[in-house]
């Protein structure tokens, strides 16, 4: 008995000894090496910031920026997939930098660390610099909570999405660019059942979908169908948008397009690069999403479909009537750049960090972040630029994308016609741009219940689809949303709505 | 006779002290391991306080208001707590009484082989997966299973059947889950009841052999009751573990249409507490969770004790 326990003892240790030298690979840090620090009398900033690309940036354009700013930066990476969890622990242990890129302020925790005043109410300082005064009153009133300003705004177009459609496939099939539901949903059925690409075999779809109804194809679609974003606001009355005839319309369309087999049947399990990876492999021929994915497809197809040639279109709807919309992404606030208070401890720190975000405005800065050094990146021709080496692009300069303060309003021209042609048709997206009503409404029990709540209709919204419930599911699902806190989201949305008229 | 206690006494103490003095290394060779029980396990129970607070972390513990029992009250009276108590005794369940018996099948089996180096090479296999991460298992399942030109829809089409829409569907989940756990750990866990069997005396194989006794026989009536400490043994380890399931395996297997299966507590706190921000909530859950985890290993170190074995405390 007793050698036994020695043994069980002994392996237990060992094993033990394996697993936690196993389990040791994945730790990371985010801070970076700051080997040549206080070399001058430039000012140290530290910037926890998201990182929408898989690895961090080289330190090329930090250098330049430093160089142009008169400071020193210290990049924490924050991966944009983990962004609830790491800023959620940033902010709960206090460990931050002197900004931080806040970009899910509709999530609990951030909106009361921005409400109990762990940051600085930035206002009153915006008018003393050149770049930050110019931020428009509307701009400054959708990025504030109960009228306080607690960052930068970023200033994003208003609205990115729309259809991409292989335009080479609708040439083989004689069809035209549809211009409304009913044609896209032909053109789905003719991509998935007509052989669009001419070898013979069933082996395309119409459309290739992901597990994302906001930014993968649901969402749009619904814009499409007259459902609102995300609230619907009527003299002062407001209705979620999934308590709306249109929203179960769109959830017809796509539950039509999932029984005929007219989406990939996988959609709601798929990542997006498996159904980036997927379209760019000509399995399926309607992608709809960001407008700019265009770009990126065709990068990702090269040497697997060359012929691929890809329209896009932002004008999709119910009746051919000239009437569109697009639903307007955060009213077009790409979050807030916030300055916690721990961190940047008086007025002149503030000011000195105000001063570098303003400088970021810059329209050499916004060129150097966007395009990269001119020569290494990419080449200048008046005010248009293209990339030459689109690999050392990718890894030096596409992370800093998402840390551009302002993306409107340039008159930097980037990429290739492709991406002349997505800008182009963002900037007409504006036009159409349905917003939320309630995006700067404050409710208590949205802020606190919110995304729990929302879950269970996301999920009934995926199971409808899927033809896994019914209608009378569904509504039973809309029915205890209102019951588990829901109507109080509306009373508190109609109360601060009437407040604010 | 007092006098006599007293002395008696003393000896022992004094007896004790030197004891300890003299093995001072071997104590000191419980350090390490108590100090991380302390920092890392006891002080941080500390934090538990949360769970009846409104907790900000910008007014830290001292400054977020006392609320009582309002979290738990909140938690017992949704219907979430029941979907995660029952999709949680669902899967424990499973992992019992399915896969728990599985090694010691398999280690009572590779115990027959008799050729040394074939048998050490089949364990060398069956250890492999236990290596692997779970994201590599579930993705392989992933690819292994999809619909549009996962190899096992492939077959069942080719065989005429109608696809199964595996990872997507409810009654698939726990299949998956405890496929996915064998394959994983079934190999590794033999390792402890491969041990145990080494070290069963070999006059008692030989004794039954004189009975006249076959494999089967020898198996069941000389190396299972050999091992039965053993095995209770960890079944009491594996009671103690319950609730935890596997965070990260059912986190890459839970999507919006299986979410009433696969919701465990685990995956309910790192989404009530760690995505969206509901620290005091997700820490009475984690309590509560705690609580039943305590209690079972309690009352099955009880009844082991109970049916005459060692226990493990």
């Amino acid at each position: 008995m007793k050698k036994k326990w020695k043994q069980f003892a002994a392996l237990t240790i060992f094993g033990s000894a394996l697993l936690v030298g196993c389990g040791n690979g994945g730790s990371s840090s985010g801070t970076q090496g700051d080997s040549d620090a206080a070399e001058s009398g430039r000012t140290k900033i530290t910037w926890m910031n998201m990182l929408h690309t898989a690895s961090p940036p080289t330190d090329t354009i930090t250098n330049e920026i430093e160089e142009y700013t008169n400071t020193e930066l210290e990049f924490q990476w924050i991966p944009d997939a983990s962004k609830e969890e790491r800023l959620n622990t940033a902010l709960a242990s206090g460990n931050l930098a002197d900004i931080v890129t806040l970009t899910i302020m509709e999530n609990s925790s951030v909106r009361n660390a921005l409400k109990a005043g762990q940051f600085w109410d930035i206002e009153p300082y915006l008018d003393d610099y050149e770049n930050l005064s110019e931020i428009s009153e509307e701009t400054r009133r959708s990025a504030s909570i109960e009228g306080v300003l607690y960052g930068v705004p970023f200033q994003k177009p208003l609205a990115r999405n729309g259809v991409i459609i292989r335009r080479d496939w609708l040439e083989n099939l004689g069809m035209e660019e549809p211009k409304t539901l009913e044609e896209l949903y032909e053109v789905a059925r003719a991509f998935s059942e007509d052989d669009p690409n001419g070898t013979g075999q069933d082996d395309t779809t119409g459309f290739m979908d992901r597990a994302d109804l906001k930014y993968g194809a649901f969402k749009t679609l619904a814009t499409y169908h007259g459902v609102p974003n995300e609230w619907k606001e009527e003299n002062g009355e407001f209705t979620p948008q999934f308590d709306t005839p249109e929203y179960i319309e769109a959830m017809d369309y796509m539950r039509d397009l999932y029984a005929n087999d007219l989406i990939n049947q996988d959609f709601a399990v798929t990542a997006k690069t498996d159904q980036q990876e997927g379209f760019a492999q000509g399995r399926a021929g309607i992608y709809v999403g960001g407008l700019m994915d265009a770009l990126n497809l065709y990068t990702l197809a090269e040497g697997i479909q060359d012929d691929m040639d890809l329209a896009q279109l932002n004008k999709i709807n119910k009746d051919g009537s000239d009437g569109y919309a697009i639903w307007s992404d955060n009213n077009g606030i790409g979050g807030l750049l916030a300055f916690p208070k721990s961190e940047v401890q008086d007025e002149e720190e503030l000011k000195a960090v105000l001063q570098f975000v303003n400088d970021l405005h810059d329209d050499e800065m916004y060129q150097l972040m966007t395009a990269g050094i001119e020569g290494v990146h990419h080449e200048m021709d008046g005010n248009v630029s293209t990339r030459i080496d689109e690999d050392l692009w990718q890894q030096e300069v596409q992370p800093f994308a998402s840390s551009r303060p302002k993306e409107i309003g340039y008159d930097l021209v980037t990429g290739n016609e492709l991406k002349h042609y997505s800008d182009q048709l963002i900037l007409e997206n504006e036009e159409i741009a349905i917003l939320n009503p309630a995006y700067s409404l404050e409710s208590d029990t949205f802020t606190s219940q919110g995304s729990e709540l929302a879950v269970s209709i996301d999920d009934a919204t995926y199971q409808y689809i899927l033809g896994d419930i019914d209608l009378d599911d569904f509504e039973t699902v809309v029915e205890s949303w209102y019951n588990s806190g829901g109507q109080k989201i509306v009373e508190e949305y109609e109360a601060a709505f009437a407040e604010n008229q | 006779m007092e006098g006599q206690l007293l002395e008696a006494n003393t000896v022992k103490s004094k007896r004790k002290t030197s004891d300890w003095w003299q093995h001072k290394y071997l104590y000191l060779m419980i350090l390490p391991g108590l100090l991380y029980f302390i920092i890392f396990k006891y002080l941080p129970m500390g934090g538990l306080v949360i769970a009846f607070q409104d907790y900000q972390p910008f007014l830290g513990i001292f400054g977020s208001p006392w609320v009582g029992l309002k979290h738990f009250t909140r938690l017992f009276t949704d219907d979430v707590f029941f979907m995660l108590l029952r999709n949680t005794l669902n899967l424990f369940a499973l992992n019992i009484f399915i896969f728990f018996p599985m090694p010691i099948a398999l280690s009572l089996m590779m115990n027959e082989v008799v050729n040394k180096r074939f048998k050490s090479i089949i364990q060398t296999i069956i250890y492999i997966p236990h290596f692997m991460s779970w994201v590599i298992i579930v993705s392989i399942s992933f690819v292994l299973l999809s619909l549009d030109g996962g190899l096992v829809n492939e077959l069942i089409a080719y065989l005429g059947g109608e696809k199964i829409s595996f990872l997507t569907s409810p009654t698939w989940l726990p299949r998956i889950y405890i496929i996915q756990v064998m394959w994983k750990e079934l190999g590794w866990s033999t390792i402890i009841y491969l041990a145990a069997i080494t070290s069963v005396d070999t006059q008692l194989y030989e004794a039954a052999d004189m009975d006249g006794a076959g494999r089967l026989r020898k198996m069941w009536h000389v190396t299972m009751p050999a091992i039965r400490g053993t095995i209770i043994t960890l079944l009491i380890l594996k009671i103690g573990n319950v609730l935890n399931l596997g965070f990260e395996h059912l986190h890459l297997l839970l999507n919006s249409m299986n979410r009433s299966v696969a919701e465990i507590f685990d995956t309910y706190i790192y989404t009530a507490g760690l995505q969206n921000g509901q620290l005091s909530f997700s820490t009475a859950v984690g309590m509560f969770k705690g609580v039943v985890g305590f209690i079972l290993v309690w009352a099955t170190n009880k009844l082991a004790k109970k049916i005459g074995e060692d226990g493990v405390y």
